[in-house]
């Protein structure tokens, strides 16, 4: 119903026009009609009245009265009244003296009652006798009187004297018109205009609403169903077409509504085009949180070769990609190097930034070079290309699995928990210097640890300790050395874990501000070994291998002295045996793990296994003693386990002690 | 290591300090047999030792059986925990006179 309103308007307002225009008119035109009408009844009215009144014989008028007598000049003129009277349309014609209070008629005509007699002397009407005294003189007023009278009715009456010789007036044409006859055409012509009018009117309004209703309201209701279309098919193909030529205002709007789908359309591509854009770096951007997870090492065990050590690591990103990261590798075959670094900043700057600092400080740590020279370049190259002002945090050491020898740089990072065998988890206090890409001139220097068998080493970023709940409170060094300790016992992959959950639970509801990681190793086993000609000049360099070895195992100094028999026993052995023409290897192998250290001789001299050897009788006195077969009686003695193997033409002796037996 | 020898009479003092292992025992079996060619009884003073391995306990039964088979006695003197562990599981503890 809604779209029918215009129409519906503009008929009720032309309906109200052509009201106001019709009466209007009508009015104009009764008014201006009925006073011409009027003048031309007055005229007509008059013309009669003097007419008769030059007609007639003034001189004979007054006669008729003193005798009351009708002769053939009487006669001839009521003839004459008759006639004119019924050609016209008079109702009264007559002919009469006024006297001063009647008047008397001599001759009277008319169609309807009323029609007196010659002689008959009758009352004014009320008014009647101020115009009859008003027209018995020589200019008369050439107006109407209108009367309603008992007798006569409703009356316009036109008076004119009629004269005598001598130019006297002696008595009174009087010409009646009947008001409601002339009333009657009046109304009949106002009749007439007003059909016509609103004939007229109608037929143009109805014109005139075909007209707006094709040039206004069709091609509205097609202009609104084009929009409405349009709204609907934005998205597909382009059907928007409307034909309105009404050459117009209407015809323009058409146009800026085929201009306005057009651009609507144009503006639609864009936003798709925008859309799809940011549908794009949002793949590309779940691309890169994959690659820089996968930039990280995330195959665990790491190093399923590497009996020395156990090494778990994980990373949770607070955004897609995170400026957090770690890393590990093995510098060279003994040394294996543990990076853990939080770059300032979240997103794809710092994620940016992070795959830089990565690759620069993995590609410089290199076998024998001191960490501190190592942060010195990396944090030169990252000064370089650094105009963002990030920076980064890091913590680098590297062990040197054949020693338990740690090297670190520490550029502003948190320190780390270390945890001695079978000892909860402590922090290692290590001097924090200058963070990474902060200032182009600095030098770091490298610190020392050590770390024994059995050790373990926890490196974590503050997002671990600046983990916050929804209390607000931050997760902090106390709790996370609580749990560290309630769970030294175990291996760094359970460890990680556990304090992951953990902060999680801390955490609870409140949203992850950083990324967390974490770094766990366990220094599982220390290992070194050492090849050598088989000579007893090298006994020095052999013991001072296996002492330097066993030195920051925590062994006690009895535990070291017997070693060092041991290794003097069956060095000096496989120098003086193995070899008949005195040259060959031999080869140190050296394993602390746990409580327990194991020391495997291998030679490729001639098999020989010293297990068989008669053992010395010790009981008996010294006179009886044989020199010879203390040595390996001693090794016997001292080690818990001792092996010999033939295996691929080496002779390998193994021997084990535990400290704690 | 190092030896430093005194003689007091009928009897030489070695004062032994070091480490006795296969690359110096000559040296310390040397010097015992030696006091023996010019003193009956040989006093060896292991304060100072802290370390013997079989080439060095062979150089003192060898000094042992000289001092026996010239009527001579060979004591051991101040020996820490570490060697005398060895003495022991050796049976040297009881074979030899240490003081």
């Amino acid at each position: 119903m809604k779209h029918r309103k215009l129409g519906m308007k503009a008929l009720a307002g032309m309906s109200f026009l052509a009201v106001i225009i019709a009466v209007t008119t009508c009015l104009t035109i009764d008014i201006r009609y009925k006073k011409e009408r009027m003048s031309e009844y007055n005229n007509m009215a008059f013309s009669y009245a003097r007419a008769a009144a030059e007609y007639i014989d003034g001189d004979r008028v007054l006669s008729y009265i003193q005798t009351n007598e009708e002769d053939d000049y009487y006669r001839g003129i009521r003839n004459f009244l008759e006639i004119s009277q019924r050609q016209t349309d008079l109702e009264y014609y007559s002919v009469f003296v006024p006297y001063e209070n009647d008047l008397v008629y001599i001759w009277d005509v008319g169609d309807e009652e009323g029609v007196r007699s010659l002689g008959y002397h009758e009352a004014y009407m009320e008014g009647g006798k101020e115009a009859v005294s008003a027209v018995f003189c020589q200019n008369p007023p050439q107006k109407m009187s209108i009367t309603r009278d008992e007798t006569y009715g409703y009356i316009a009456s036109a008076y004119s004297p009629v004269f005598n010789s001598a130019g006297d007036p002696v008595a009174v044409v009087g010409v009646d018109l009947s008001m409601p006859g002339i009333r009657r055409g009046l109304f009949h012509f106002l009749m007439a205009v007003i059909l016509s009018v609103f004939g007229v009117i109608a037929v143009s309004m109805g014109a005139f609403y075909v007209f707006i209703r094709k040039n206004i309201i069709i091609p509205i209701d097609r202009l609104n169903k084009a929009a409405k279309d349009m709204v609907g098919s934005l998205e597909g193909e382009d059907t928007f077409h409307v034909e309105i030529h009404t050459g117009d205002e209407i015809e323009e709007l058409s146009e800026s509504f085929a201009q306005m789908n057009l651009e609507l359309r144009e503006y639609l591509k864009k936003l798709s085009a925008v859309t799809a854009e940011k549908e794009r770096i949002g793949a590309e951007l779940d691309i890169a949180t994959q690659i820089q997870a996968d930039m990280l090492p995330s195959i665990f065990p790491a190093f399923p070769e590497r009996e020395e050590i156990d090494i778990y690591a994980l990373m949770d990103p607070a955004k897609e990609v995170g400026g957090d990261f770690y890393d590990f590798f093995m510098v060279d075959d003994k040394h294996l190097a543990m990076v853990i670094a939080d770059v300032s900043g979240k997103g794809v700057p710092a994620a940016l930034f992070m795959v830089i600092g990565k690759t620069l400080i993995k590609d410089h740590t290199k076998p024998g070079r001191p960490l501190g020279e190592v942060f010195t370049e990396v944090n030169r190259l990252l000064c370089e290309s650094n105009k963002e002002g990030l920076f980064i945090t890091a913590f680098e050491c590297v062990l040197d699995l054949s020693t338990g020898d740690m090297a670190y740089v520490n550029a502003g990072h948190e320190p780390p928990f270390i945890a001695g065998r079978n000892e909860g988890y402590h922090v290692r206090s290590v001097t924090p210097q200058f963070v990474l890409a902060g200032f182009e001139e600095m030098t770091y220097e490298t610190g020392e640890l050590h770390l024994a068998p059995g050790d373990r080493l926890f490196l974590f970023t503050d997002g671990v300790t600046e983990a916050t709940n929804t209390a607000e409170e931050l997760y902090g060094m106390e709790r996370l050395e609580l749990v560290l300790c309630a769970n030294a016992e175990k291996n760094p992959q359970e460890l990680l874990q556990t304090v992951k959950q953990a902060v999680d639970e801390f955490v609870g509801e409140a949203e992850q501000f950083d990324d967390i990681t974490m770094l766990g190793m366990m220094f599982r086993k220390k290992k070194d070994n050492l090849t050598l000609r088989a000579e007893l000049a090298s006994l020095e360099t052999v013991t001072d291998f296996v002492n330097r070895f066993m030195d920051g195992c925590g062994y006690d100094n009895k535990f070291q002295t017997q070693i060092d028999i041991v290794v003097e026993e069956i060095y000096v052995n496989i120098c003086s045996y193995a070899y008949p023409d005195g040259i060959g290897d031999a080869t140190l192998e050296l394993a602390a793990e746990g409580d327990r250290l194991t020391l495997t001789f291998t030679d490729s001299g001639f098999a020989y296994n010293p297990l068989e050897r008669e053992e010395p009788d010790i009981t008996l006195s010294a006179e009886e003693r044989e020199i010879g077969g203390l040595g390996i009686f001693m090794v016997k003695q001292i080690m818990d386990e001792i092996t010999y193997q033939r295996i691929d033409g080496k002779n390998v002796l193994k021997a084990a002690k535990y400290t704690e037996k | 290591m190092n030896i430093v020898k005194t003689v007091n009479g009928e009897e030489t003092t070695l004062a032994v300090e070091g480490r006795i292992d296969a690359t110096n025992s000559k040296e310390l079996q040397d010097a015992i047999i030696g006091s023996f060619q010019t003193t009956k009884n040989l006093v060896v003073d292991f304060e100072k030792v802290a370390y013997v391995a079989s080439a060095g306990l062979r150089a003192l039964l060898l000094g042992h059986k000289t001092a026996v088979s010239k009527s001579g006695v060979m004591k051991l003197i101040h020996v820490n925990d570490d060697v005398m562990e060895v003495l022991r599981m050796t049976g040297f503890q009881s074979a030899l006179h240490i003081e």
